[in-house]
């Protein structure tokens, strides 16, 4: 096990860079600059503009140097956001998407296992159809709906929770953190139901029952872990996207998070804040579904490395 | 529904079975579409979705020809350029001209989210279908695989993951996105289908990875079954009921995303618009003009519940442990 | 199936539901009150106030955007303020100004009692530092295009060179304009063939020595510490309207010298306008409290600028009394017939018009009949009303700015002319009458930016096409950047959108755009006469007979229409009632000093006392 998460990290290096890479190559591929405003501007100043950011250099000196800040760590200055750090934003944003993602998905992990397992433990009751309802309307109501939704009844119509901002671990996160895990509640309840009726049907929990184990210990020491298969699996990609792509969440709540920089970073073609949230991003994602495989073989013992 | 205790029906030439496959292989899909249609839900979602389908593929043409609306006809009389609620007429009193009312243009909304709902299916089904294909085949190989293959493929995915879709899209609408309408609908489903098939392959995979060591699978395999039989004939089908879940979960996604790209140019060009847009529209207004988001938004959650309970109805049908029930 | 339904229909009154909910929101808690949502005046002396996303800077000189001018006028003093109610330029640095008769001396004198925030008296050598600064190289200020009028600035902007007699030492004058000195590109290949085509200069050509342009020529003189003299190189009746723009306001050189890039850091920035900046939350808020040293009275303690982005967002938080003013633009045309009854509104014409370019070199627009009938197709009396608080543009000026001035209208809305114009054109059946089948649509599209507003008026305009003239004219959405880049390359067929705001109260901000050479304003339409009678109208110097010579000039352009004129846009925006002092004034920029908060409600609906 040891050896495979050392070889999975040791892998981690050669994806980022070819993440890097190809998001530089789209980046110089992609229509405008940085620059690019609603009045052209005279060649003589794009002339300086570029020799200032190093852009008129030869490709592969820019490549080269783009690949040292990666690999020193240090992003570099952003070109949109003149003269701050792409470290630094990444450090102001990353708390808020953090403690938004981790929140949204906690939220989500345990309504939706809760009400995915009770379902399908009384399949066709009414608490099987009433929280399955639940989680349709969940799905089918997409965030950039619900979140608006929500704010015009609790903070425009009672004006019991402020409608928007950021004001660190408060009650303004009470509806940006509901809208944002509503669907993952759904996804997950969803997945955890199925995956357990999956479960109780196998051969395993058949014979586990057949020793005459005590129901108890039959749901919670081998059905949970195989059934809750899929609700992991489906962890490491929602993790991930909770805590790197809350754009909309992000814009309906005026949250300064990750989201919100990195849609505009790549509006305002702004290089090193693109590749300074990719990189990360990058890592985030290889890490999570690093977490993901390893949990898989926790939960399910047929699950060999 | 009447139909459900008649005996199941002949099956027609196109399901009878292949000349390889032994007759148990006809009973396995006849039982599956008996069971089908033995679920209540299944066939409500299935009729729902029939109403839905037809709806928009002949209603613009029937509201044109009865009332003179079309999704992207703006009255020339300046007085009627307004948002009217629904069933109202321009005199404030009840008429039957537009059933869910105007937008701020002055456009029949009942008239647009007709023919957004062509192209919001549209987008759902191709990108379902996209994310089942390459999904579901991805994920299998490399859970059944392994090692190596599995640690290289599932890396691949990693990366596309990482790699900013929203650049992909900018720069393929810049290489490609010409002016013609048809190019722009295949670059649009190129962009869904680019995306779509990621989780589905890594659930496959989880799927498969699990099921792989268990003794039915390694009794194929002692039997000499092929390997590609194996993952057809034992592996996905006992994974069904995680990727039919997961497939109905997508086309929602799906149909968002659709309207995140319509943003960057990507998808349909306005007149035409999708239920997302359409609800994106409607969400901005919600507080003056509520029916703007209400009548897009409950005819795609209808759907999108229809579609549900028939993915439900379809995983229980397929289910080969269900076999007996 | 009943379950199912059951399930169907709860759903539905769900959504239902929130209809009576919504309506009723839309009265707010006040019911029928005259004001929008809740109006509860924060503690003391705080403005909250909405500016838009995060500033790419505070640096007056590099920032070019409005969200971030909005807060730079809080923080830097010009040497002009705009004043509250109508954005005219008020003594701001500058106690009094002297111009000369033809517009192209300026001289300020400084007020003595102005001072940086770190105690430094401001001087006139700090005005001549930065706009020195505005204009280097090296600083690649994008707005520094709007300094060109004065001596010598573009060419060292640019890094162009003088040409100076070897024999005599004596410099080269401009042909065109003998007050100055001949300016020439720096590259030797591209000077050559300008050289080449300027007349006695060819043969003389052997003898120069060229001199690159140093600051110290560009025409900013300090007389003594507190008198600045401004020469410009061509009459600019507008500067006084200029500087009080953001790219001329002073910046401080000590704490630039020391800092570098990174001197607008809340911990290193110095300022000198009426606040001091205390607190910059990226994405979230800028805090700025009341300078104790400055020259002026300052009656709010502190603003603070939320940025943020999505219009309904900040609407929501408008209503639930969470801030206190927006900016402008800010309500969508949906939201104006509720939201205008209330004495929140703020509507007042703004110097910004919108607009369609045509690409005049790809047929069929190449041919003016055809752009011509193009423009009297689209109703824009009808296109106003739709949009609410807009009005009618038939010339490119905005309307009902510019007291004084003749604007001239361009073609009124005449579907018959239209068609016939284009039959007159080539398109047209047999019969000789206009035929929609003969014309190239294919070739045509109107291309706009993303956007709610840009969307609903392509499809408005493409209406009308479709109506008047029977042709669809498919539309097309790009993402900002990638428009910006289609439209300056002029990388589309048919039509772009476009908008201009004012960069001061003039005119000349406006034509000015269609002036430039080699037709770089998207359009590539460019017609050196057009550019000389703009240069004539600006040597005129009485002001009606210099207006008459503009009006001329827009009269010429919109003959030769490279554009289809639609909107002079409204300030559109709300406040709450018991903030005062902040107007709905044509450039919607406030100088932040003359705001206060009213605690008593009985003066809300009094008339601002606010002089100016």
């Amino acid at each position: 096990m040891l050896r495979f998460i050392l070889r999975r990290l040791f892998v981690t290096v050669p994806m980022v860079l070819v993440v890097v890479s190809l998001t530089w190559g789209l980046i110089r591929l992609a229509p405008g600059n940085f620059y690019t405003g609603e009045k052209p501007i005279p060649p003589a100043i794009e002339q300086n503009l570029r020799q200032r950011y190093g852009l008129d250099r030869p490709w592969y000196v820019q490549y080269g140097r783009m690949l040292g800040s990666v690999a020193a760590g240090d992003f570099g200055i952003s070109l949109h956001y003149i003269g701050q750090p792409v470290n630094g934003i990444l450090a102001s944003a990353l708390p808020v998407s953090a403690l938004l993602g981790a929140l949204s998905y906690l939220l989500a992990l345990v309504v939706g296992v809760a009400a995915g397992v009770l379902a399908a433990l009384r399949q066709n009751s009414r608490l099987d159809y009433a929280s399955m309802t639940a989680a349709m309307v969940g799905i089918s109501l997409p965030n950039f709906v619900l979140g608006p939704v929500l704010v015009l009844v609790f903070a425009l119509s009672w004006y019991w929770l402020p409608p928007a901002r950021w004001n660190g671990f408060g009650i303004n996160l009470i509806l940006p953190v509901v809208t944002l895990s509503a669907v993952y509640m759904a996804y997950v309840a969803r997945l955890a139901r199925s995956g357990m009726l999956e479960v109780l049907r196998s051969n395993y929990i058949r014979t586990a029952r057949a020793k005459g184990l005590p129901e108890r210990t039959v749901l919670l020491r081998h059905a949970v872990r195989g059934g809750l298969l899929p609700v992991v699996s489906f962890s490491g990609p929602a993790l991930a996207f909770l805590i790197t792509g809350a754009v909309v969440v992000e814009r309906i709540f005026a949250l300064p998070g990750l989201g919100n920089y990195f849609i505009n970073a790549n509006l305002n073609r702004d290089e090193p804040l693109i590749i300074g949230i990719v990189a990360f991003t990058s890592i985030a994602v290889l890490v999570f579904n690093l977490l993901v495989d390893v949990a898989y073989a926790f939960v399910d013992p047929r699950v060999r490395y | 529904m009447s139909g459900t205790d008649a005996p199941p029906p002949i099956a027609p030439a196109s399901d009878a079975p292949a000349p390889d496959a032994p007759v148990a292989g006809t009973s396995l899909w006849r039982d599956a579409r008996r069971r089908l249609l033995r679920n209540r839900l299944a066939v409500f979602g299935l009729v729902v979705v029939a109403i839905v389908l037809t709806a928009s593929l002949v209603g613009p043409a029937i509201i044109e020809w009865t009332t003179g609306n079309t999704y992207d006809s703006i009255p020339a009389d300046r007085s009627r350029i307004r948002a009217l609620p629904p069933f109202t007429g321009v005199d404030g009193r009840f008429s039957w001209e537009h059933p869910m009312g105007t937008d701020i243009l002055g456009r029949d909304i009942l008239a647009r989210v007709l023919l957004g709902g062509r192209i919001s299916l549209m987008v759902g089904i191709i990108s379902t279908v996209v994310s089942l294909v390459i999904g579901v085949a991805y994920g299998a190989t490399a859970g059944y695989v392994g090692g190596r293959v599995d640690e290289a493929m599932m890396r691949v995915v990693d990366v596309l993951y990482a790699v900013p879709y929203m650049m992909i899209v900018i720069v393929l609408l810049a290489l490609f996105g010409g002016q013609s309408p048809l190019g722009q609908l295949v670059l649009l489903f190129v962009s869904l289908g680019a995306v779509s098939w990621l989780t589905m392959a890594r659930i496959v995979r989880g799927q498969v990875l699990s099921l792989k060591n268990q003794e039915f699978v390694l009794a194929a395999r002692a039997t000499g079954v092929r390997a590609t039989r194996i993952v057809a004939r034992h592996l996905v089908p006992n994974a069904l009921g995680p990727v039919v879940v997961y497939a109905t979960l997508t086309i929602p996604s799906v149909m968002l995303l659709e309207a995140f790209l319509s943003f960057l140019g990507l998808g349909v060009q306005a007149p035409l618009a999708s239920w997302g847009s359409l609800a994106a529209e409607g969400v901005q207004n919600m507080a003056v003009f509520p029916w703007q988001l209400i009548c897009p938004g409950a005819t795609m959650g209808i759907t999108l519940f229809s579609l549900n309970f028939i993915g439900d109805g379809l995983r229980d049908a397929l289910d080969p442990q269900m076999r007996k029930s | 199936m009943r379950r199912a339904l059951g399930v169907l229909l709860s759903r539905a009154l769900s959504l239902l539901a929130l209809s009576p909910l919504a309506l009723s929101a839309c009265a707010g808690p006040g019911g029928d009150g005259p004001y929008f949502g809740k109006v509860a005046p924060p503690e003391g002396q705080t403005l909250r106030y909405i500016s838009g996303s995060e500033p790419e800077s505070l640096d007056p000189q590099v920032a070019t955007g409005q969200p971030e001018a909005r807060i730079i006028l809080s923080l830097f003093d010009g040497l002009t303020e705009y004043a509250p109610r109508t954005g005219e330029p008020i003594p701001a640095l500058a106690e009094r100004w002297d111009v000369n008769g033809d517009s192209t001396e300026f001289t300020f004198h400084l007020r003595t009692n102005a001072r940086w925030s770190d105690g430094t008296p401001i001087t006139a050598d700090d005005i001549v530092y930065s706009l020195r600064r505005g204009l280097s190289p090296a600083l690649a200020s994008r707005n520094a295009y709007l300094a060109y009028g004065i001596e010598n600035a573009q060419a060292y902007n640019e890094g162009a060179v003088f040409a100076r007699e070897r024999a005599t030492g004596a410099f080269v004058p401009d042909p065109a304009n003998p007050r100055i000195r001949l300016t020439l590109p720096a590259d030797p290949e591209v000077r050559g063939e300008v050289l080449a085509r300027l007349p006695g200069l060819a043969d003389g050509q052997p003898d120069l020595d060229f001199v690159p342009v140093q600051p110290e020529d560009v025409g900013v003189v300090a007389d003594d510490a507190h008198t600045v003299r401004v020469r410009m190189a061509l009459p600019v009746p507008y500067f006084l309207g200029l500087v009080a723009h953001q790219f001329f306001r002073p910046v401080p050189r000590q704490a630039i010298e020391t800092w570098g890039e990174r001197w607008t850091d809340p911990a290193h920035i110095v300022t000198s306008g009426a606040f001091l900046l205390e607190r910059w939350l990226p994405y979230n808020e800028i805090n700025v409290v009341r300078n104790p040293g400055y020259w002026d009275e300052v009656r709010l303690d502190r603003i603070s600028f939320y940025t943020l982005e999505d219009v309904t967002t900040m609407l929501n938080l408008y209503k639930a009394g969470e801030v206190d003013a927006l900016y402008n633009h800010t309500v969508p045309a949906a939201w104006v017939d509720t939201i205008r009854p209330y004495k929140d509104y703020m509507d007042a014409p703004e110097a910004s018009v919108e607009y369609l370019l045509f690409n005049v070199e790809r047929p069929p627009m190449d041919d003016i009949r055809v752009r011509k009938a193009f423009n009297m197709a689209v109703d824009k009396v009808a296109l106003a009303q739709y949009r609410r608080t807009a009005k009618p543009l038939s010339g490119f000026t905005p309307e009902g700015i510019f007291p004084g001035y003749p604007q001239p209208t361009g073609d009124p809305f005449d579907p018959d002319r239209a068609r016939a114009l284009l039959a007159e054109a080539g398109y047209a059946g047999r019969d000789g009458a206009w035929d929609p089948s003969t014309f190239p649509i294919a070739d045509v599209a109107l291309t706009y930016n993303t956007a709610e507003t840009n969307r609903q008026l392509a499809e408005f305009v493409q209406a009308q096409w479709k109506q008047n003239l029977g042709l669809t004219v498919p539309l097309r959405n790009l993402e900002f950047r990638t428009f910006l880049t289609v439209r300056n390359d002029r990388d589309y067929s048919g039509l772009a959108r476009g908008g201009w705001a004012g960069d001061y109260l003039d005119p000349f901000t406006f034509l000015e755009l269609f002036s430039t050479p080699a037709g770089n304003n998207g359009t590539g339409w460019f017609d050196p006469r057009y550019a000389a009678m703009l240069d004539a109208a600006n040597r005129e110097g009485d002001p009606a007979a210099r207006y008459a010579r503009l009006a001329d000039a827009e009269a010429y352009l919109l003959d030769a229409q490279p554009i289809v004129p639609l909107l002079t846009m409204a300030t559109n925006w709300v406040k709450k009632p018991y903030v005062k002092g902040l107007f709905a004034n044509p450039v919607t920029m406030h100088a932040w000093k003359f705001v206060y908060i009213e605690h008593d409600p009985s003066n809300w609906d009094l008339e601002d006392p606010t002089p100016r």
